[in-house]
């Protein structure tokens, strides 16, 4: 009893800041914990809005695995999404190293802000220029292809195409920020380290290859699984880029969710098919993590 | 000797190369965006790279306005940024400063319960969440736009970051002047964590400026639609995505230069908060 009354005293003495964290519990609770139970339990149902909800066993989830689509929504995630990992983890590793090099600040910070600016766009507004910079007509890519006497091509209406565009356009978004991430690692690099290279008479290359690039190894390792979780959440550039033609080469897990479940109101389905995303996010952060460790 | 300073010449004129076509992959695209923009109708669909219109003229951005009525979604986006960034920006600061208190009872509870929800992404709760907004009769409002995200794990724990930095001497000495926890907050907490608070406020203001899926999983009658939807239909290739709507490219590049003003103004007045905060984020996650 004695132990009780402490405790709610306890509680008392603290009321307000309980009070200043529930508007961020009561959120949290409604649009991140419930949710999470609830897709759980819509998952294994034959979900409707109006009238009863039948508990259908695990009907949805075969439905899942023997349909094609959910399989080449799966293989377009994994394609697309080694792509994005790897070339926006490299290239802008390179791009910090180069422009690390560059010996006037203001050039540099110029620069810099530059290849930073695409992060900033949204979606419709990066995919929106690149259309039109593919496009048949007036678009750069073609007017100067034309320029070499070549014929334009219709790049966003060729699968062959579909992959690698989406792959480089990414890559043009997300470069600046991933390079900040890096250049602030090098900032933070121990300025006696390259005195005593240089005194033992380590050349220019050799200071960067065996002092900058292990220091950036660390900072690779959270671009890694930064990449990672951003390849399986990928649906915005998908809901802009994509078109009924190279459908096929770009629809990807988060799309066919989006197109199963609130286009065509298969909500139990799709709600089945995003806890298999789930348990796959939670499995290849789990293996690349440990990978990642493993070899850094 | 004289070798390697050869050398060193050759790959800083090499380097110097690289970074300006790099850049100029970025710059050439957004003047030709601007150029277009600005070109009448026909002008707009000419077969050269357009760094400058030949006869400057407004017709892009008046089909915008009239035809396209950009207007309305675009002051539905202000409404959604203003509302949504000013109370994301004091919900997370009110709860980064719970998370400084010394030991109370029940803080290690809380601290989990605000750290998991950043290994729980949106994208994959979409179904429920569906379900959840709909119940809760959000549906087709533009508040469901503001409530979702509108506290996030990452703003709380950057807020408690800034305002671990402020000297406990301070709050003491207000302690002792009798001064309750509310006052320590707003009177002392908040305004020497000003950085803090703009950091966030900038990223959370580009970020409720672009948002795009909870608006395409919300909001269902025209007249509730935020900017990058309407953007949406402009943009994208009309002769695959089989939509009627039929604008030149002029008013389609003019809706990319209006969604992009902001941001850049943002960016340009603030990018030393923008810089800070990508890294504080990194080192945190």
């Amino acid at each position: 009893m004695r132990t009780r009354k402490n405790i709610l005293k306890q509680i008392f003495k603290v009321r307000l800041l309980y009070l200043l964290m529930l508007p961020t519990l009561v959120y949290f609770f409604i649009f991140a914990y419930f949710p999470i139970f609830d897709g759980f339990r819509i998952s294994f149902q034959d979900f409707r809005f109006v009238g009863e909800s039948r508990f259908v066993g695990f009907d949805n989830y075969r439905e899942a695995v023997q349909t094609p689509g959910f399989w080449r929504a799966f293989r377009n995630t994994l394609i697309l999404g080694f792509g994005n990992v790897m070339l926006t983890a490299f290239i802008p590793m390179v791009l910090a190293l180069l422009l690390n090099e560059l010996r006037i600040a203001a050039w540099k910070r110029f620069t810099q802000t530059i290849i930073y600016m695409p992060h900033l766009f949204s979606w419709v507004i990066v995919g929106g220029i690149w259309i039109f910079m593919l496009s048949p007509n007036a678009g750069i890519i073609n007017v100067i292809r034309n320029l070499f006497g070549l014929d334009s091509i219709y790049f966003m209406a060729k699968e062959t195409y579909a992959q690698p565009i989406m792959i480089g356009v990414n890559l043009w978004k997300q470069a600046g920020f991933v390079c900040i991430l890096y250049l602030a690692t090098i900032a933070g690099i121990n300025p006696e380290l390259y005195q005593a290279a240089m005194i033992d008479g380590a050349g220019a290359f050799k200071r960067v290859f065996y002092i900058t690039v292990p220091e950036l190894l660390s900072t690779l390792r959270v671009v890694l699984l930064l990449n990672i979780m951003g390849a399986l959440r990928m649906f915005n550039q998908i809901w802009v880029m994509r078109n009924e033609v190279i459908a096929p080469k770009v629809d990807v897990l988060m799309y066919y969710v989006y197109e199963r479940g609130l286009v065509q109101f298969k909500i139990g389905y799709a709600a089945a098919i995003s806890v298999l995303i789930f348990v796959l996010t939670f499995i290849i952060t789990a293996i690349s993590n440990r990978f990642i460790k493993y070899t850094a | 000797m004289i070798r390697t300073t050869t050398l060193r010449k050759l790959f800083v004129v090499v380097n110097n190369l690289i970074l300006i076509s790099l850049a100029l992959t970025m710059v050439v695209p957004l003047v030709n965006v601007l150029a277009v923009s600005f070109t009448t109708d026909l002008e707009s669909y000419e077969n050269v790279i357009k760094l400058f219109p030949r006869e400057p003229s407004l017709e892009g951005y008046k089909a915008l306005f009239q035809q396209i009525a950009i207007l309305r979604p675009f002051l539905n986006n202000v409404f959604v940024t203003v509302i949504g960034t000013f109370l994301h920006v004091i919900l997370c600061a009110m709860a980064g400063y719970v998370l400084i208190r010394e030991k109370f009872l029940g803080k290690a509870i809380l601290v989990i319960l605000v750290t998991i929800p950043m290994m729980i992404p949106f994208e994959m709760i979409i179904i429920p969440v569906y379900v959840t907004v709909k119940r809760l009769g959000l549906m087709d409002t533009l508040w469901s736009i503001i409530i979702i995200g509108v506290v996030s794990t990452f703003s709380i724990l950057l807020m408690k970051n800034y305002f671990e930095g402020i000297p406990r001497s301070l709050e003491e000495s207000a302690f002792m002047d009798g001064a309750g926890e509310l006052t320590i907050f707003f009177r002392i907490y908040l305004p020497l964590a000003k950085a803090g608070l703009a950091t966030i406020t900038i990223f959370q203001f580009v970020y409720k400026w672009n948002h795009i899926l909870p608006a395409v999983l919300f909001l269902h009658s025209v007249e509730k639609y935020t900017l990058q939807i309407v953007l949406k239909s402009l943009v994208v290739s009309q002769e695959l995505s089989g939509t009627t709507l039929s604008v030149a490219n002029n008013a389609r590049m003019g809706g990319i230069v209006f969604a992009i003003i902001p941001l850049i103004v943002v960016y340009l007045f603030a990018q030393k908060y923008f810089i800070k905060g990508i890294m504080i984020g990194a080192v945190k996650e």
